[in-house]
């Protein structure tokens, strides 16, 4: 129903920008007085008497006469002979709907003999336009006021800069105020006002900035003053140049958002392949893993209790984590601790493991996708200046990193850690020192493989979850790890995030698959130049 | 020269070059010569189907003369095939000429499809016969080359070259997916007519397809024999096995493996262009990077570092492929994971490669019961034992 | 200065303040040392004293941050990569023996045979009688003529060695630089393995890098010790080991 009467308050500022009248504002003095009785009274009134009726209407300011207003615009206000009630009607069948004018909430079915239209000439229409204008610049409800600067803003015109000037006058909210300056300002340049206010209204506009601003100018260039040409000039060009500002900010963001998601698709990897020097070619199918965890465990909620629909992503995280680190624990134990030493074989087995397992989900799940839901706070997106933020690629970039610098505590803080980096560096060593290496790798690997599991919970919004989800992303994270530099996890983060960069910069002139190929053949050039990645360590011992 | 060439034929290979030799006249005799209800009769389809193991056969031969025997896994040998289908696929749509959908006698059907008003430069000379097969090992060599100019300089090694490998298919496969590159896009290459006058459809085409197929395949295996039994093998083997004591011994490492991956490329090119027509289609997907991984299984499975194995590999698991494919489609994927953990788990040498070894192994172990009888030393008979384990 | 020059003018090696560090660790600091034609010299020195770099840096694997490293007086050898100076006469044995394993010990020496090294040189190349002869005196000189066909992963760690000085032979080099020749040998292959170096050295220059003291007594030669990338001291055995600074920095450890 809210959905219903925003709609509504829109199509109603569409009907008020259509303004072709004067507009005497009415006093909000009298705002919060009950309009009820004023509406019942249009039943019984004549032209003159709706008109004062609509006047005081107006003034009570109430955003909820909206629909009331239109519909009597529109000619579907009935009175109920029996009762002279006033209703809004909608003929169904032989008889009419009637709802209530005020809360909209339906009052039962009467025959079409048992109510009368309230009628209405073009004088009143008039009115009615005004009434709503004023209901929603003049409304007492601070968001329904900026909304109706905004949709002026965004469709300027002459005629409304009365209508804009009397709000502007009792507004008290600066927020609200500084729309209408810039509704006013809009509306001012095309009208015929003196070449001072609309110096003044240009540098308003300017300073309001966007592709909208740098719209009404171009409008107006043709039709504008000569003398004010060195003005606008100097406007569009600040605005253009500030307008590419944020183009390359949202080209940035769309960067980091791609980086965060190679992120969290390589930084499992850092791990099996940075950290132990694993080539895990099922890496990949562990993201699958996860993201197929998170459907099920959706799938549940769905089904015994779907209250908890917005916690599901929490829910799906640890059950992720579990089932893919049981699954790397598995084979790790099961073949990998045979093939220490032998990385070419490793990539040949775990390759095995990536087919088998893809095979698994396709016999249980099939082949086609799967759909997994956005909880609500996953959806929608907030504007930043001049660019557009989705609350999904916000919260992917946060998990992205909070993930990353939980792991490089792990790594840096804990006794694990130690323990763990004691045997990447020096097995034998590690294990006459009483750490129990086989135990260390399996965690090892099993982590891995969680933090890839993980990985998967969160790509689950954003990508396709099918048995193939694994395949697409493997390379890019070996691009990731190899790039940054194996066994610094630093370098999985610069890499990440570079190349997500990178790739957002070279989209738009080159295309997205041509950007792409040409991200890999840098990435090519880049390990000739050196082999070793960003962050290489560098020395005796590495060359060994 | 000669020496180069004797030295190649040693037992097993002459052995292998006979029984390849065999099938190629044989196959195409029984598939033509045959009444199609006699028992000897093969046909045309089951004959097409060989054909293509024997492609594969010479693809995983390729990558075995790289990942055998100087040691670099290559994960993007699919891409020097597929550049060499794409070279034999031009031919084969410019031998089309305007029998196509649209009739257009100079661009191919997708071309006009896509409003090209010309034929893109790189297309031309392609209805040249002899210029399409010059180009069939020119391109892979060429990227080869290029890549490998630049990998093997920067000493890239082991895994990381494996990875970058398998990246520059990746890219190859996105690129060649691409309508505007010129190459068909997403349905590549397909529908063709005619090789040099005859029809690919035609039994008799069918027939010669396949014994050059065959014939190319012991060519490249004599090649290949050859190289590796020359001094050259040897250094290749010692790149393999210790590389910076070839460096150290005044060798030019890069320059070995380059030329290594760039023959290899092109007899990988020739499997394409051989595969391309018997198939009767190229497309980008056979780039995919998963292709190119599944001929190492091939080489593994047969045994890499052996020059047969690679070969039995191949026609061993594109059988059981075709095999399963068409009994049991869902066990497929399962049989060939389980095949690669097997392989690298239990049989790290392949067949080829345990059975010489076991045979080698006995060999040393009697050798060394006599030297006992003649020295009495014990210890050489504990190494030999080591030796068989 | 003149005798700096005439220093360097009758070097085979010559290296001067040559520094390298990694990551902040100096692993060379101002290294200084000259090996004459025909010299036998043996290095010692505590684990991390630099003996490993400077051969990396003398035999190209290594580039210096800074300093000078001339061969025969006129080559920089900073500037060659290690085929390049394999190729100019200087051999290198590695600390860990590194022979082909899956090679006979014959083809281990015809690789090592200092012949065309190119990729068609050597798919062409054919055993000549002289090459020949001449791995078969290589066989006899690091005796083993009875042991020619076998896999050189059979023979033991000590014969590893020693095929591996016997590749150096082979590609008959200038300067020869052996890394830890007796590391995990018995005593009688140790003292073999002297007997076999200074006959070696008759005819070209070696350098040998050992801990074993006993070892370099039977040597008998110059003696230099490196300690933190710089030379410590120079002279005879009985010199060096009398020396305080070398005591407390490395015997007497």
């Amino acid at each position: 129903m809210t959905r219903k009467i925003a709609f509504r308050l829109l199509q109603s500022l569409c009907i008020l920008l259509c303004l072709t009248c004067s507009f005497s504002a009415p006093s909000l003095a009298q705002s919060g007085s009950d309009p009820k009785p004023l509406i019942d009274a249009l039943a019984k009134a004549d032209f003159s008497e709706t008109e004062v009726l609509l006047g005081k209407l107006a003034a009570t300011g109430d955003t909820r006469l909206v629909p009331a207003l239109e519909a009597f615009n529109a000619g579907d206000l009935y009175f109920r002979k029996a009762d002279s009630l006033v209703f809004i009607g909608e003929a169904a069948g032989s008889s009419y709907e009637l709802i209530d004018p005020l809360t909209g909430a339906s009052a039962g079915q009467a025959p079409k003999n048992a109510v009368t239209k309230i009628k209405i000439n073009n004088t009143l229409r008039r009115a009615i336009r005004s009434a709503l204008g004023g209901l929603t610049l003049l409304s007492p409800d601070r968001s329904v006021r900026l909304q109706a600067a905004d949709a002026l803003l965004r469709s300027p015109s002459p005629e409304n800069l009365d209508l804009v000037e009397t709000a502007l006058a009792k507004e008290s909210d600066a927020e609200v105020k500084a729309r209408m300056e810039e509704a006013r300002a809009v509306s001012l340049l095309p009208s015929d006002r003196s070449l001072d206010e609309k110096r003044a209204a240009i540098q308003t506009i300017k300073s309001l900035g966007g592709r909208n601003a740098l719209g009404i100018l171009n409008t107006v260039a043709g039709t504008i003053d000569p003398s004010l040409k060195p003005d606008l000039d100097a406007a569009v060009s600040a605005i253009q140049s500030e307008q590419q500002l944020w183009d390359m900010a949202q080209n940035v963001w769309y960067g980091l958002s791609l980086g965060s998601v190679l992120l969290l698709a390589g930084i499992g990897l850092a791990i099996t392949f940075g950290v132990m020097g694993i080539i895990n070619m099922a890496h990949g199918e562990m993201v699958m893993l996860g993201a197929y965890s998170t459907f099920v465990v959706q799938d549940v909620i769905r089904d015994h209790m779907p209250s908890l629909f917005n916690w599901s992503l929490a829910i799906a995280l640890p059950v992720a984590f579990l089932v893919t680190g049981a699954v790397g624990f598995v084979i790790e134990r099961g073949i990998i601790r045979f093939l220490y030493g032998r990385p070419l074989e490793t990539l040949l087995a775990t390759w095995g493991v990536s087919l088998i397992l893809q095979q698994t989900i396709r016999s249980i799940f099939g082949p086609t996708n799967q759909e997994v839901g956005n909880p609500s706070w996953m959806s929608g997106s907030f504007p930043v200046g001049g660019m557009t933020i989705t609350w999904n690629r916000m919260w992917i970039i946060v998990f992205s990193l909070t993930i990353f610098f939980a792991l490089l505590a792990l790594m840096k803080k804990s006794s694990y850690g130690l323990s763990m980096r004691a045997v990447t560096q020096n097995r034998r060593m590690a294990s006459s020192m009483g750490i129990k290496t086989p135990w260390v790798d399996a965690l090892t690997f099993a982590l891995g493989s969680g933090i890839a599991g993980i990985a998967g919970v969160a790509l689950s919004q954003i990508d396709n979850v099918s048995p193939n989800l694994g395949q697409s992303y493997i390379i890019d994270s070996f691009m990731v790890v190899v790039f940054g530099g194996v066994g610094n996890l630093w370098g999985t983060l610069v890499g990440a995030l570079s190349l997500g960069v990178l790739n957002k910069f070279l989209e738009p002139s080159v295309g997205a698959v041509l950007g792409k190929i040409l991200v890999l053949v840098l990435i090519i050039l880049f390990i000739q130049k050196r082999p070793r990645g960003l962050f290489a360590l560098k020395g005796r011992a590495v060359e060994a | 020269m000669s020496g180069f060439v004797f030295r190649a034929l040693e037992g097993r290979i002459v052995i292998a070059l006979a029984i390849i030799l065999g099938v190629a006249a044989v196959v195409p005799a029984l598939n033509l010569l045959t009444p199609p209800d006699s028992t000897f009769h093969i046909p045309t389809y089951a004959m097409s189907l060989m054909g293509k193991y024997l492609c594969y056969a010479l693809l995983a031969l390729a990558l075995d003369l790289v990942w055998g025997y100087c040691g670099i896994l290559s994960l993007g040998h699919g891409a020097f095939f597929a550049l060499g289908g794409y070279a034999m696929g031009m031919y084969l749509m410019r031998q089309i000429g305007p029998r196509g959908v649209y009739g257009n006698p100079v661009l191919p059907d997708f071309m006009v499809f896509l409003n090209y008003k010309e034929l893109p430069w790189f297309w031309h000379g392609f209805d040249w016969f002899a210029f399409a097969m010059l180009m069939v090992l020119v391109v892979p060599g060429l990227l080869a080359f290029i890549f490998g100019w630049f990998a093997f300089r920067s000493r890239v090694n082991g895994v990381y070259l494996s990875i970058i490998t398998q990246a520059m298919t990746y890219a190859l496969l996105l690129a060649f997916f691409r309508n505007d590159m010129g190459f068909g896009g997403n349905n590549g290459l397909t529908d063709f007519k005619d090789i040099l006058g005859f029809s690919v459809q035609a039994d008799g085409t069918r027939a010669v397809l396949f014994a050059v197929s065959a014939i190319m395949l012991a060519l490249c295996l004599l090649l290949a024999s050859a190289i590796v039994r020359s001094k050259f093998g040897k250094v290749l083997v010692g790149v393999r096995d210790a590389e910076s004591r070839v460096r150290f011994l005044g060798f030019r490492v890069e320059n070995i493996k380059l030329f290594t991956f760039v023959v290899s490329a092109m007899m990988a090119g020739i499997a394409g262009a051989l595969f391309v027509p018997q198939v009767g289609i190229i497309n980008p997907g056979e780039f995919a990077p998963a292709n190119s991984i599944e001929v190492v299984v091939w080489t593994a499975v047969g045994g890499r570092g052996t020059l047969i194995g690679p070969i039995i590999g191949a026609l061993l698991v594109n059988a059981g492929k075709s095999f399963f494919t068409g009994a049991f489609p869902e066990i497929w994927l399962f049989a060939l994971g389980g095949l690669f953990i097997a392989v690298t788990l239990f049989l790290p040498r392949g067949i080829v490669g345990a059975i010489q070894h076991g045979y080698k192994a006995r060999q040393a172990l009697k050798a060394a019961a006599e030297a006992e009888k003649g020295r009495g030393s014990a210890e050489t008979v504990a190494q030999a034992a080591q030796a068989a384990e | 200065m003149n005798t700096i020059a005439e220093t360097r003018s009758k070097s085979l090696l010559y290296l001067e303040n040559v520094s390298v560090s990694f990551d902040g660790f100096k692993a060379l600091n101002s290294l200084s040392f000259v090996v004459e034609p025909g010299e036998l010299r043996a290095i010692i020195g505590p684990n991390g004293a630099g003996k490993t770099t400077m051969m990396d840096i003398i035999t190209g694997k290594t580039r210096p941050d800074s300093g000078i490293v001339l061969f025969e007086d006129d080559i920089d050898l900073t500037r060659k990569d290690e085929a390049d100076i394999a190729q100019l006469g200087i051999g290198r044995k590695f600390q860990k023996p590194t022979v082909f394993e899956s090679h006979t010990v014959w083809d281990n020496l015809e690789l090592a045979l200092n012949r065309d090294r190119g990729v068609f040189g050597t798919l062409f190349y054919r055993l000549t009688p002289d090459d020949k002869a001449r791995i078969e005196e290589i066989l006899e000189t690091i005796r083993m003529t009875a042991r020619r066909n076998d896999l050189a992963a059979n023979l033991s760690h000590g014969q590893k060695q020693w095929l591996e000085i016997g590749m150096l032979l082979a590609q008959e080099p200038k300067l020869l630089l052996v890394d830890e020749p007796v590391a995990g040998m018995t005593d009688a292959e140790t003292t073999e393995t002297a007997v076999l170096l200074k006959e070696i050295a008759k005819t070209r220059s070696v350098v040998v890098v050992e801990h074993d003291m006993g070892f370099i007594r039977d040597l008998g030669v110059k003696v230099t010790c490196l300690a933190e990338g710089s030379v410590l001291a120079e002279g005879s055995i009985d010199f060096v080991s009398s020396d305080p600074k070398v005591i407390e920095n490395y015997l007497g450890r």
